[in-house]
C-alpha cells in the first residue's frame, strides 16, 4: 500500500505539472484554433525569469511569483502582437511552423541569456518534506496539485459565468459570427495567449521549485501535450485533468511494471481513449483534428 | 611482431601525410599559430563544451603569457557544434578548410568525434579527444588523432570494485540512462557484477532527457537496495538523489565522471553529501585542484573561471599535450612533426591528471583513475584512499 500510495501522490504532483502546461495549450487553440508548439518553451523561459528575479533582486516568494507571472503576461501579449496577428488568415501550416520556430529561439536563448548548468529555485518554500506514515511528499507538490484544482474551479466560473469567457467559448465555436456579435476577436486572442503564457509560468516555477532548473525543461511541453490530447485540445478542464490521468499512469506504469512502460503508458492512454473518443475525454465532437 | 608492424605502418602514414601538409602549414605565421575547438557552446551539453574551452584557453594563455611557442603566439577559434554529429562533421570542415587551423586541441563528444573521424584522418591535422574518450577514437590508432582520460569501462569498473569491497555482501541497485552512454555503463557493471557476483536487486533505465524519477526512485526503496549506482549525467542524478531524501533512504551511491560537476552537490541539497565517484582527472577539493584553480583564475574571465568543472581540466590536460609537441617541433613546425612529438610524449606532468603518455601505437593515454567523495560542508570531491 506504501509503495502505491508513494507512486500515486508523485504521478499526481508531476501530473498537475503537465495538466497546468497542458491548460495551456487548450486555453490557446481554444481562442485561436491553432496549437502552439513553444509552450513547453514558454514554461521554461519563465521558471528562469523566477529564478533570475530570485538570484539578482529577491528570494520573496511573493514578489519573485509576482515578477515572473508578470513578465510571463507580458511575453503572452508579445508574442500575440508580434508573431501571432500577423499570421492572421494565414494557413494553418504556417501558423504551427511559426510556433516550432519560436520554439526552437526561445529554447537556444536560454544558453544566450543564462547557461548551461541546472540551478535551484529556491524561494525558502516548497521543497520540505511533509510525511504521512511511511509517505513522503514535498510541500510544493502538495501546493501544485491544490494551485491546479483551484485553476481548473476558476476556469469553469470563466467559462460559463464572466462576459469575456462567454465570448471566448462564441470566439472557439464561430470566430465570424462572433464578431459579427460585437465579439472582439483580437482582444480574446491576445488574452488567451497571455493567459496561456501565466498559467505555464505557475507550472514552470511549481516544477523549478520541486525539481530543478535546466535547458531541458522544455521537454514539460512534449509530455504535456498527451495530455491535452487526451483531456481535448479545445477543453482547458479536461486537459488539466487529463495531465494528472497521465502522470498518475506513467508513475504506476514506471512503479508496477517496469522500465521503459513509464515513457509509453500515456500514450498506450492516449490510443485507448482517442479509439472510444476521438476527440478526448472532455472535448467536442466537431473539433478539427491537428 | 604486430606491433613493430603496426608502429612501421603509423611511421609511413605519418611520413606520407608530411608531404600534403609540407605544401603550407596552414594556420602558422611568423607570428601566430592558430588552433581551433569543436565544441558544444549551445544547449544542455555546452555545460561541458564552455568548461572544457576554458581548459583549452588556460593552457593557451598560460603559453603566451611565457612569451608563446618559439616567438609565436597561440589563438583559438571555436566551432558550436551542439553535440550534434553532422555539424560536428561540417565545423571540423570548416576549421580544416575555411578557418585553416594548424590543429584542433579539443574535439566534441566521444560520438561526434568517431563521425567526424574520416576527416580527421585524412587531413592529418593533429587532433586531441578529451570530452570523452572511447575505442573508437583510439583503437585503431591514427597517426593524428589523441585521446586523452580514461574509457568509461574502466572507469565504472574501478568504481563498481571499490563500492563492492567496501561493502561486502550488501545489496545493489542500478539505474542507467537508455543510450550508448547507458550502454557503456551497464557494461562496466556487468563484468563486475559476475566477477564479484553482487547480488542486485534492481537494475532500470530511464529515456534520456526524464526529469521525474519518483516511480524509480519507489521501486530502489522498494527493493531494498544498500547500494546504488546511480547512472544518471547531470539533472538525472540530482532529481535521483533529492528523490532519495524525499523517500528517506540513503544507500551508499556512486556516480560517474560526466556527471562529477562541483557545482551540482549544491543542487542535491545535503543528500549529497558521501556520493561516491571516479575520475581520472583531479578532484578541486584535492591540493591539485585547487593549484589549478588558483592558475587559473588571472588566465581566464570572471564568467569562464565561475563555469569551471571536471571538463576545464580534460581541456587543459590535452591542450598542453599538443602545445608542448608544438614547442618541440619549434620553428619548423609541420603537421608531420607535430603528430610525431604527440606520439614520442611521456610523463608530462599537467597537474591535473596523472602524466600523460602516448606510444608509437598507442593514441591513448588510458589515465590512472581515482575514487572521490563527495563533502557537502565544502561543495566539493575529496580523494579516498
Amino acid at each position: 500500500m506504501r509503495f502505491f500510495l508513494e507512486l500515486a501522490l508523485s504521478g499526481l504532483a508531476v501530473g498537475a505539472v503537465y495538466g497546468l502546461v497542458a491548460m495551456g495549450f487548450a486555453v490557446i487553440y481554444k481562442a485561436t484554433g491553432l496549437v502552439n508548439f513553444a509552450q513547453g518553451e514558454l514554461t521554461m523561459i519563465i521558471a528562469y525569469i523566477a529564478w533570475t528575479i530570485q538570484t539578482n533582486l529577491t528570494g520573496n516568494v511573493a514578489v519573485v511569483t509576482v515578477g515572473a507571472l508578470g513578465a510571463a503576461l507580458l511575453l503572452g501579449l508579445a508574442i500575440e502582437r508580434v508573431v501571432m496577428r500577423p499570421m492572421l488568415g494565414e494557413p494553418v501550416f504556417a501558423t504551427v511552423m511559426v510556433t516550432i520556430a519560436l520554439a526552437v529561439i526561445l529554447r537556444s536563448s536560454i544558453n544566450f541569456i543564462w547557461d548551461a548548468y541546472p540551478h535551484g529555485l529556491d524561494l525558502g518554500v516548497g521543497r520540505s518534506v511533509v510525511r504521512a506514515g511511511a509517505v513522503g511528499i514535498r510541500t510544493g507538490q502538495i501546493a501544485v496539485v491544490a494551485t491546479l484544482l483551484a485553476m481548473l474551479a476558476g476556469f469553469t466560473l470563466f467559462f460559463r459565468y464572466s462576459r469575456f469567457g462567454i465570448a471566448m467559448r462564441a470566439v472557439a465555436a464561430d470566430d465570424r459570427t462572433a464578431l459579427l456579435m460585437g465579439v472582439s476577436t483580437g482582444r480574446v486572442h491576445a488574452a488567451a495567449w497571455a493567459a496561456s503564457a501565466v498559467i505555464s509560468g505557475i507550472a514552470g516555477i511549481f516544477f523549478a521549485v520541486s525539481y530543478d532548473l535546466s535547458p531541458t525543461m522544455f521537454q514539460l511541453g512534449l509530455k504535456s501535450f498527451p495530455a491535452t490530447i487526451l483531456g481535448g485540445l479545445d477543453a482547458v478542464i479536461g486537459s488539466g485533468l487529463g495531465g494528472v490521468i497521465i502522470g498518475v499512469a506513467e508513475n504506476l506504469a514506471g512503479g508496477y511494471l517496469g522500465s521503459g512502460t513509464k515513457e509509453v503508458a500515456g500514450f498506450v492512454l492516449i490510443i485507448v481513449i482517442l479509439m472510444v473518443r476521438p476527440f478526448g475525454l472532455f472535448g467536442q465532437r466537431d473539433i478539427e483534428r491537428v | 611482431m604486430r606491433n613493430t608492424l603496426a608502429a612501421a605502418a603509423l611511421a609511413c602514414a605519418a611520413g606520407t601525410m608530411s608531404f600534403g601538409a609540407l605544401a603550407a602549414e596552414q594556420g602558422v605565421t611568423d607570428t601566430e599559430i592558430l588552433l581551433g575547438s569543436v565544441i558544444p557552446l549551445t544547449g544542455p551539453p555546452a555545460l561541458l563544451g564552455v568548461a572544457h574551452t576554458t581548459g583549452v584557453k588556460v593552457a593557451i594563455a598560460e603559453a603566451n603569457n611565457a612569451g608563446g611557442v618559439k616567438g609565436r603566439k597561440l589563438r583559438l577559434v571555436m566551432d558550436d557544434d551542439g553535440y550534434v554529429s553532422a555539424r560536428t562533421l561540417q565545423s571540423t570542415r570548416k576549421l580544416i578548410d575555411v578557418d585553416k587551423v594548424f590543429a584542433i586541441p579539443g574535439h566534441s563528444g566521444s560520438g561526434q568525434v568517431v563521425a567526424a573521424m574520416p576527416v580527421l584522418e585524412k587531413s592529418g591535422i593533429p587532433t586531441i579527444a578529451s570530452v570523452g574518450p572511447v575505442k573508437a577514437i583510439y583503437d585503431p590508432p591514427r597517426p593524428n588523432v589523441f585521446a586523452v582520460g580514461s574509457s568509461y569501462e574502466d572507469g565504472i569498473r574501478a568504481l563498481v570494485r571499490y563500492l563492492g569491497d567496501r561493502n561486502p555482501g550488501k545489496t545493489w541497485g542500478i539505474i542507467t540512462q537508455d543510450d550508448d552512454y547507458g550502454v557503456a555503463v551497464r557494461d562496466g557493471f556487468d563484468t563486475v557484477q559476475k566477477e564479484k557476483k553482487l547480488n542486485v536487486v534492481l537494475s532500470a533505465t530511464y529515456k534520456r532527457g526524464q526529469q521525474d524519477f519518483s516511480s524509480e526512485m519507489a521501486r530502489l526503496k522498494e527493493s531494498g537496495a544498500e547500494v546504488f549506482l546511480a547512472g544518471g549525467i547531470i539533472s538525472e542524478n540530482i532529481a535521483m538523489v533529492k528523490e532519495m531524501e524525499k523517500l528517506s533512504i540513503k544507500p551508499v551511491t556512486g556516480i560517474f565522471w560526466p556527471g562529477r560537476v562541483e557545482a551540482i552537490l549544491k543542487l542535491m541539497g545535503p543528500a549529497s553529501d558521501g556520493l561516491y565517484a571516479v575520475d581520472y582527472v583531479e578532484p578541486f577539493g584535492s591540493p591539485a585542484g585547487q593549484a589549478f584553480m588558483e592558475k587559473a583564475k588571472p588566465l581566464v574571465s570572471e564568467a569562464e573561471f565561475k563555469g569551471i568543472n571536471r571538463y576545464t581540466m580534460a581541456g587543459y590536460a590535452g591542450a598542453r599535450v599538443l602545445i608542448e609537441a608544438i614547442k618541440r617541433c619549434g620553428r619548423e613546425l609541420t603537421w608531420a612533426c607535430t603528430n610525431a612529438e604527440m606520439a614520442r610524449t611521456k610523463d608530462l606532468e599537467t597537474g591535473v591528471m596523472a602524466p600523460i603518455g602516448f606510444g608509437p601505437n598507442s593514441r591513448f593515454t588510458d589515465s590512472r583513475l581515482q575514487i572521490m567523495q563527495a563533502d557537502f560542508a565544502t561543495l566539493s570531491y575529496k580523494p579516498v584512499q
